[in-house]
């Protein structure tokens, strides 16, 4: 352990890289041939097959509606297992370790082993136990995140042709809605596994859902309000910035004040501003950011309880309550638990993306945006084309897609990051935290900008 | 530390539930059965012996030679104490003068594993506070160079059998005392790093301050001894109120914490002693009679790391007052003898009859009477703070049950 200026893992962290960078690939190329395949490839195969023929024109559309929920039931379980094998090297990093790097090369399959392991796995009823609601519970646990992801996929593909039905006019209230299903699942798991560290985990996670889940909604909902919209696409598209403002890149994003920044420079370098307008907007526009940066942090702290994790895992707070509400739970039913958390973690980031972090815009200008992609995509295309198949991507969908997924995992190393780092609080003042602290500041932001808003 | 949870209209039951022998944070297999009120707790019953080993019958049953081998289990995380508690009591009814550089081998090496031993506690305290998978692991890298050079001099990683009646096993290999110099000039460094983390975290801070208070008069009515009686304002430490060994000759003082007692106070207490057993290998490694073992060897005139302490040189320079072999006799008698471990005062009370056995062993272990203190400490908390005070007494439970 020499203190030399060159990290002495840093051969693990190029591993890390190099595993991560290996199972994007495999998510992101597997999710995509699957959506390619069932809302292009099939319902061309079906025209070509039946030209001119009502019955088959309606056959093929109906596959293309279905391509949203294909992307969703392909990305899940293989982006779950990717999140699981990223968060244990992550921490391996972190904490001097090496990490799991046994099961195939340097590790890279052994979620995958467990996986299957847990598939195989048997499941155990718990005596005395409630076995239907026992079983529904991961169920209702994990089917609410996925239906609740559905919109957000407009949004990260820069509203692309397949995904606009998802699409909803309030998208972003049908998520924050179907997030808070999952804890009845929680409750449901810990009542019924008749034992009592998983009851008092259950009946933790429902007060601590209440509490967050108030200055979580407000932190959108005000967000929403500056914005002006409800849809996850406008809201995501809004971020690009308009006219001449696009080239300020990132400060157009929600964090930075939502297009506060960006406009008072516009009107600073046109020269629009005299005398002492150049302070008073300046510092209301700083203001303003400020205000969006403690949203974001806001929604992020609430997030991190939403999902019990560290510091708020505390319904399954493991040297407290063994494993809180799935300490009975086993096989594939635990697995399913375990795919919901990671999920859950993945849905709350690009959450966190589309409403604060600007959704697939690029953060500068020019820099790997829809042109760059289009011409990796043009030969692709090409070849496609000539061998009379629909084309495999265009130049907007992917760079939406690529810095949206960019932004979202980093969102994901923090929290891996906060994990590594934070030990957890205790119930009351997890409780104290929630309502003496972040209601009453989310509150106050409500309130402030509104006023700030009208100033800017 | 209570929290008001209840309401008149409400009718409420206690909960019992019983929390280990199989429990991920009971450090082993402590059965505590809690009556709960909601979250908080009413009333505790630790249930001791399911790790009983009949370790005092033991004794009694094996030859001197072969029990110093096994004691060194029953506080598996600083074997070195047990041992030398033991090989002490043995040596008071002997008569033995333990040669002076082997009553430094001793220190040294004891405080090493006073050090890694302190070292687990904060990687292991960590984690019941749940910081699952954060810094608990890096008390581990230092902890791990330790070993590595437990390893070298002692043969053994944990269990180490290194301190014998009448004097230490075998002088450490070439570049041993420079691995250990070097290691004590980079440790402060790295308490520091560890202080970086935790001392000043918020959320550590929360969940320690003010929790867990063991107050000076109830640490003294349980017997409590160690950092835990330390942090609450008793300067007790056997090697300054009862000095034994070389301690008279090292220049060190009792870290006694200001306060309440709580578990920050007993967390500040065990990082000030790590510093503190730092400075005293520091001084110990000067100040040890024939220096390093290159020193010694140069000084007999000997070459190679072979035993032969060439018998007619300075009888300091020795390591064993005794010879070891299988038929170790102790002349009969009776001795008591006690030692400051990191988790308290060890005491061993032994007769001999003068054969190879000894007639009866008796061992105060510092666990077990901490231990005693833990439901007066518990009542009244919520159901999340019991494994921070549980963890903050540091107990083996090994060395509870024996």
């Amino acid at each position: 352990m020499t203190s030399s200026a060159v990290p002495y893992n840093l051969n693990e962290i190029g591993k890390f890289f190099l595993l991560s960078g290996v199972w994007l690939g495999i998510i992101f190329g597997a999710v995509w041939a699957a959506c390619w395949a069932v809302g292009m490839l099939v319902p061309q195969l079906i025209l070509n097959a039946y030209p001119n023929d009502p019955c088959a024109l309606n056959v093929a559309n109906a596959i293309r509606l279905l391509t949203p929920l294909v992307g969703v039931m392909v990305f899940i379980p293989i982006n779950a297992m990717y999140m699981v094998l990223a968060e244990r090297r992550g921490l391996a990093l972190f904490t001097v370790r090496k990490g799991p790097n046994r099961v195939g090369p340097d590790g890279f399959l052994q979620t995958a082993a467990d996986a299957v392991k847990l598939l195989f796995k048997e499941n155990i009823n718990p005596h005395g136990g409630d076995v239907l609601m026992f079983t529904l519970a991961p169920i209702i646990f994990f089917a609410p995140s996925v239906f609740g992801a559905i919109p957000l996929l407009a949004a990260v593909t820069s509203n692309h042709d397949l995904f606009k039905i998802v699409n909803l006019p309030t998208g972003i209230f049908y998520v924050l809605a179907m997030s808070s299903i999952p804890v009845v699942g929680i409750v449901m798991g810990g009542w019924a596994s008749n034992n009592k560290y998983s009851l008092v985990g259950g009946l933790r996670s429902a007060a601590q859902a209440i509490s967050y889940e108030i200055p979580l909604v407000l932190a959108i909902i005000t967000t929403c309000f500056l914005v002006g919209s409800l849809d996850v696409v406008n809201i995501a598209q809004m971020q690009k910035g308009t006219d001449n403002l696009a080239s300020f890149g990132f400060l157009n994003w929600n964090f930075f004040g939502a297009g506060a920044i960006p406009h008072y420079l516009d009107l600073l370098m046109q020269g629009k501003l005299e005398g002492a307008q150049v302070v008073t907007s300046a510092f209301w526009s700083l203001a303003l950011a400020f205000c969006c940066i403690l949203l974001c942090g806001i929604y992020l702290t609430g997030a991190c309880a939403e999902i019990n994790r560290i510091p708020f895992d505390l319904p399954e707070a493991e040297s407290e309550l063994v494993s809180g509400y799935n300490t009975e739970y086993s096989g594939i039913r635990f697995a399913i638990f375990f795919l919901a958390e990671f999920t859950n973690l993945f849905i709350v980031s690009t959450v966190a993306v589309v409403m604060w972090f600007g959704g697939g815009a690029t953060p500068f200008p020019g820099f790997l945006d829809a042109n760059t992609f289009a011409s990796i995509a043009t030969p692709f295309n090409q070849a496609l084309a000539q061998a009379g198949l629909p084309p495999l991507m265009d130049g907007q969908t992917m760079s939406g897609a690529f810095w949206a997924i960019f932004k979202t995992y980093a969102l994901v190393y923090f929290a891996i990051l906060v994990r590594g780092t934070l030990p957890r609080f205790r119930i009351d003042q997890l409780l104290d935290f929630g309502w003496k602290k972040l209601i009453p500041l989310s509150l106050i932001l409500l309130l402030a900008v509104t006023y700030i808003r009208e100033l800017v | 530390m209570s929290v008001e949870l209840s309401s008149p209209d409400l009718k409420t039951d206690e909960m019992i539930i019983n929390m280990g022998p199989q429990h991920p944070a009971t450090h082993g297999v402590l059965r505590l059965i809690l009556t709960l009120d909601g979250e908080i707790c009413k009333h505790v019953e630790p249930v001791l012996g399911h790790l009983h080993r009949a370790q005092e019958w033991q004794g009694q049953n094996r030859t001197w030679f072969q029990y110093q081998a096994l004691i060194d289990r029953v506080d598996y995380l600083s074997g070195m104490y047990t041992s030398w508690a033991m090989a002490r009591a043995a040596e008071q009814i002997d008569g033995l003068v333990v040669p002076k550089r082997a009553e430094y081998l001793r220190v040294i090496l004891s405080e090493m594993n006073r050090i890694t031993s302190h070292l687990l506690w904060l990687g292991t305290y960590l984690i019941d506070l749940g910081a699952m998978f954060g810094f608990p692991f890096y008390p581990f890298r230092e902890r791990e160079k330790l070993f590595d050079l437990f390893e070298e001099v002692a043969g053994q990683r944990m269990m180490f059998n290194y301190i014998r009646i009448g004097g230490v096993l075998r002088n450490p290999p070439f570049g041993w005392f420079d691995k250990l110099k070097r290691f004590t000039d980079e440790f402060p460094d790295r308490i520091d790093e560890y202080e970086a983390i935790v001392t000043e975290n918020p959320i550590f801070l929360k969940r320690t301050k003010g929790v867990g208070i063991l107050k000076k008069e109830t640490a003294m009515a349980y017997g409590v001894t160690g950092p835990c009686i330390r942090a609450s304002g008793i300067p007790l430490d056997l090697r300054k109120t009862k000095p034994y060994s070389v301690y008279p000759e090292l220049d060190f003082k009792v870290q006694t914490m200001d306060g309440d007692g709580d578990t920050w106070a007993r967390y500040m207490c065990r990082i000030r002693e790590m510093r503190e057993s730092n400075e005293i290998i520091r001084q110990a490694i000067e100040k040890i009679p024939g220096g390093t073992t290159e020193e010694l060897r140069k000084l007999l005139g000997t070459t190679g790391p072979e035993k032969d302490e060439s018998k007619d040189l300075d009888p300091s320079f020795l390591l064993m007052a005794k010879k070891q072999n299988a038929g170790l006799r102790v002349k009969a008698g009776e001795g008591f003898a006690a030692v400051e471990s990191p988790r308290g005062t060890i005491g061993c009370y032994v007769i001999s009859n003068g054969s190879d056995k000894a007639y009866r062993f008796k061992w105060r272990n510092p666990s077990f009477c901490n231990l005693s203190v833990l439901p007066e400490l518990l009542v009244g908390a919520p159901i999340a703070d019991i494994m921070a005070i549980f963890g903050s007494i540091d107990v083996i439970l090994p060395d509870v049950d024996r």
